[in-house]
């Protein structure tokens, strides 16, 4: 229901004489309430705006009051503050503006309120609406927003009953900044802490970050300039560059040929700037993750000595998910979000075998309306590609939506009682975070028989079946394969299974062949030139302690070559004479030594082989000299 | 004579008893009831598909059977229907762009998970109806006619045996050729020794393709991830995201191997070919 005008003229007067006085003196806020609309279809939407001034205390808590007939879908509020000064009296007004979105639920006429407001400690209500609920698709079409200028008082820009002072001042501009410095209205949604640049930034929001697959969200794009530089601000309109949003659907919410409308007045950093809307953008995301959207950037003409830099707008990411898997109802489609209705016509009702019926689906409601609907597709009944019409835009309050309208040609092949079954939709609908259904029943048609020898309809081809041949189909589920551990899963099979036998294989032949080493190191070990005297020394004692004098000059002859060999390193067996002495002495024996061995083996070499027998003690008596003989060379 | 007064204060405090010992009981009934469980939601929303199939009412089986997909059900029972039910949507002449594709991915999963010979037979079959119908279709649109160029020759003889097989046989081998060498290295009869020189002879190239397959086989199951082309016409795009005018759509219902998730997109190899596809064309195939 929209304001009345002469009520609001009177009204307007009515507190521009008497409102500020009681306000500033009783604290009872200045509220008003109206509906965008008074008669809308069950579904629709209806904004319900509450406006209160206070001049003591910012108004909090807005409630709507009773809503009978109608389901609270959202809710949104904007602070704002004025702060008025006259020649140094102070006046301060806080102002709250609250729009919930009512979605209605059945037919009637309802009284909606009051809705309510805190200031301080004491709740304040205004007064309530009445609204007639018509059934879907029979309230009349809304009026596209006109700009009008409800004031009394046309030649007293942006006159309003809830600031009275605004207009009074002749050259203070809309937006409640007057250059003299006496009125200073900013919004506090607008502020920011520091600006992105001198004379002129953009700046970009989002209303949410983390949403789900085809859930709207809606990006501004705002640009600041700065109101006390007084500089002339130009941008190349060649250079302007929108955001990238390769992953997600987007939707104008802004005419086309719309120019950038005030967004308000900001606080920046202690200054001033104004603030224009430029982009607003309907964005839905196509698939889940962390989604960017891309930033916005302008270049400067002027002032000069700025010229040729840019303005960018931050990059911004959103996190999207999908919606919830439980709850999910049959035949949901990923992207579907948002509430929306179906309705259907079918004419007519009675035909022909092998006749059509038209059937008229209209798909309407706010979000991501999809671009396609399913029919639900029978055996015998053909649907045919339908021709689809859309009116589709911004549906008030920054919301995307409307309807599309999809127009079927049905074939219906089989004779008797044909049920078309119901056109369904599923959706999720993220204001109430559940999931929903609309659905449109398309009820049963008559089909008469055709006539014997009646030719096949039109594109009816009974002897070209398509997929002939597929089995049929399964009515018992076979179970989950459960999950089983395999064989090659453990690092025990493939180290003990696998990797041992050759292992042990390895470790067989490597120990052989280590054993081999090691023997062979024992026996070499076993013949060296030291061990070798030891053994001939033994057995030359041995030898001596017998009665065989001959076998004992043997003894003491080998001894005594082992003994050059040990100590020496000479070999002198076969060596007679001075060639014995000589090789002694080369190898660096002593002359003496030497000589004496050399005469201690000629010695033995004659006792051996002597034709007359030896006799032992004499032999005793060259071992003896033999051992000295050894231990000189051994001292060498 | 007096009459007894009834002892009231005994009959007062019995019914509060009897309430608490009552609520006890029916709270306690509460807590063992069995919670409604989520295998018979399964049940009854697969037993409503299959019904709805049977009717003919292909759109609603699909949307029962997609339903027990989003519920996390993996059954080639389930599978198969669900490739049923969109290849009689195209039957029935109400198809809807890549129908033939989410047939031939039901068909797929089904041959892949079933343990039924019957089931997997049918699935081929089921299979073999839906890729003739795209490469009829393809056929008529000029475009190359295969729709399946089959697996690498290493994963067709990795499929021969399965994987514990692969495993078994490699143990053995290893066993065999080990005993071979150590006997042959410890015997002294000639014959004895070129009968173990035989056996390890024949063990070592059996425990090399052995090891091999079953390695092979593991990486498949542990890291192979597939999936069947659902689109009507899936034309490869390039890193940013453009579809390639030149490049030739890869065909509806085709199992393609892929390689790489990037996003929105997707590198997948058919055959000899590696294409980037948005992933939103693919399906991914349930193991």
């Amino acid at each position: 229901m929209r304001w009345p005008r002469p009520s609001g003229r009177f009204l307007v007067l009515l507190s521009l004489l008497l409102v500020p006085a009681t306000a500033q003196a009783q604290g009872a806020p200045q509220m008003q309430t109206q509906a965008d609309v008074d008669t809308v279809g069950v579904g629709d939407v209806v904004h319900l705006e509450l406006t209160a001034q206070s001049g003591d205390a910012m108004p909090t808590d807005p409630q709507p009051g009773a809503t009978p007939g109608f389901a609270v879908r959202g809710q949104s509020s904007s602070p704002s503050q004025t702060h008025i000064n006259i020649n140094g009296n102070r006046i301060d007004r806080f102002g709250l503006n609250v729009d919930w979105a009512l979605q209605a639920q059945r037919v009637g006429v309802f009284t909606v309120g009051p809705p309510s407001v805190l200031v301080g400690t004491a709740r304040y209500a205004s007064h309530a609406v009445t609204l007639r609920v018509v059934a879907s698709g029979q309230a009349p079409p809304r009026a596209p927003p006109q700009p009008q200028n409800p004031m009394p008082f046309p030649q007293i820009p942006g006159f309003t009953p809830f600031d009275p002072w605004r207009g009074l001042f002749p050259g203070a501009d809309p937006g409640g900044n007057e250059r003299g410095g006496a009125v200073v209205t900013t919004d506090p949604k607008l502020a920011l802490d520091a600006p992105a640049g001198s004379f002129y930034f953009l700046h970009a929001a989002v209303d949410a970050t983390n949403v789900v697959v085809g859930q709207q969200v809606t990006l501004s794009v705002y640009e600041y300039l700065d109101e006390g530089a007084g500089a002339n601000i130009e941008v190349d309109a060649a250079d302007v560059r929108d955001p990238s949003a390769a992953e997600l659907v987007k939707h104008s919410l802004l005419r086309d040929d719309q120019e950038a409308t005030v967004a308000g007045y900001a606080n920046v950093a202690g200054r001033l700037w104004k603030v224009n809307l430029v982009r607003r953008w309907a964005l839905f995301p196509i698939h889940a993750g962390d989604l960017v959207i891309g930033p916005m950037s302008v270049t400067l003409l002027r002032p000069r000595n700025v010229a040729g830099s840019t303005r960018t707008t931050d990059t911004i990411h959103l996190h999207v998910t999908e919606p919830p898997a439980a709850g999910r109802p049959p035949g949901y489609a990923l992207g579907d979000v948002g509430h929306f209705a179906l309705e259907t016509q079918v004419a007519p009702r009675d035909l022909e075998q092998g006749g059509a019926v038209s059937v008229h689906v209209e798909l309407s409601g706010s979000g991501n309306v999809p671009a396609s609907i399913t029919p639900p597709a029978r055996t015998d009944v053909e649907w045919l590609a339908p021709e689809v019409h859309e009116q589709m835009g911004n549906i008030g309050h920054d919301v995307f939506g409307g309807k599309r309208t999809f127009d079927y040609v049905v074939r219906v092949r089989r004779a008797g009682e044909v049920d078309l079954g119901e056109m369904s939709l599923p959706f999720w609908e993220p204001v109430l975070k559940r999931y929903a259904v609309a659905r449109a029943t398309l009820g049963k048609l008559e089909v008469k028989a055709a006539p014997a020898g009646a030719p096949p309809a039109a594109g009816q081809a009974p002897d070209e079946e398509l997929l002939a041949g597929l089995p049929a189909p399964r009515d018992t589920l076979e179970g989950t394969v459960p999950s089983r551990a395999h064989l090659d899963d453990r690092p025990l099979v493939w180290l003990l299974g696998v990797g041992a036998w050759p292992a042990a294989l390895g470790i067989a032949v490597a120990g052989r062949a280590t054993g081999r080493r090691l023997s062979r190191a024992w026996r070499t070990r076993r013949a060296s030139p030291a061990s070798e005297l030891r053994d001939r020394v033994t057995a030359a004692n041995a030898a001596c302690n017998g009665d065989d004098a001959r076998a004992c000059d043997a003894a003491i002859t080998r001894a005594l070559e082992a003994a050059a060999i040990a100590h020496a390193g000479v070999n002198v067996r076969g060596a007679v004479g001075d060639e014995l002495v000589h090789q002694l002495e080369g190898a660096g024996v002593a002359g003496d030594a030497a000589t004496r061995v050399a005469e201690l083996l000629r010695e033995c070499e004659a006792a051996r082989f002597a034709p007359d027998s030896v006799d032992v003690p004499s032999a005793r008596d060259r071992w003896q000299r033999a051992q000295g003989a050894i231990r000189q060379l051994e001292k060498r | 004579m007096t009459a007894r007064r009834q002892p009231t204060g005994r009959r007062g405090t019995t019914r509060p008893l009897l309430f608490f010992v009552s609520l006890f009981c029916g709270l306690c009934l509460l807590a063992l009831a069995p919670p409604a469980s989520a295998a018979d939601d399964t049940a009854a929303l697969f037993a409503q598909a299959t019904l709805t199939l049977k009717e003919g009412r292909a759109t609603d089986a699909i949307a029962s059977y997609e339903a027990l997909a989003d519920r996390g059900v993996i059954d080639p029972v389930a599978s198969y229907d669900r490739g049923l039910a969109y290849a009689t949507r195209v039957r029935i002449g109400a198809e809807v762009p890549g129908d033939l594709g989410r047939a031939a991915h039901g068909f797929e999963e089904a041959r892949d998970l079933t343990r039924d010979a019957k089931l997997a037979d049918d699935a081929s079959r089921a299979l073999t109806v839906v890729r003739s119908e795209v490469a009829r279709r393809r056929t008529r649109a000029g475009q190359p006619v295969e729709v399946d160029p089959g697996r690498s020759l290493g994963r067709t003889v990795a499929a021969l045996l399965g994987e514990d097989t692969w495993a078994d046989l490699a143990v053995g081998a290893s066993a065999i050729l080990s005993l071979g060498l150590f006997a042959r290295w410890l015997a002294s009869v000639p014959r004895v020794r070129v009968a173990c020189a035989v056996a390890a002879g024949v063990a070592a190239p059996v425990l090399a393709v052995s090891v091999a397959m079953a390695l092979a086989a593991r990486h498949d199951r542990l890291g192979l991830r597939e999936a069947v082309v659902v689109t009507a016409s899936a034309r490869p795009i390039d890193d940013r995201g453009i579809a390639m005018p030149s490049a030739t759509p890869l065909p509806e219902g085709a199992r393609v191997e892929i390689i790489e998730a990037r996003g929105a997109s997707s590198l997948v190899r058919f055959g000899t070919v590696e294409a980037l596809l948005p992933a939103t064309s693919l399906r991914d195939l349930a193991r």
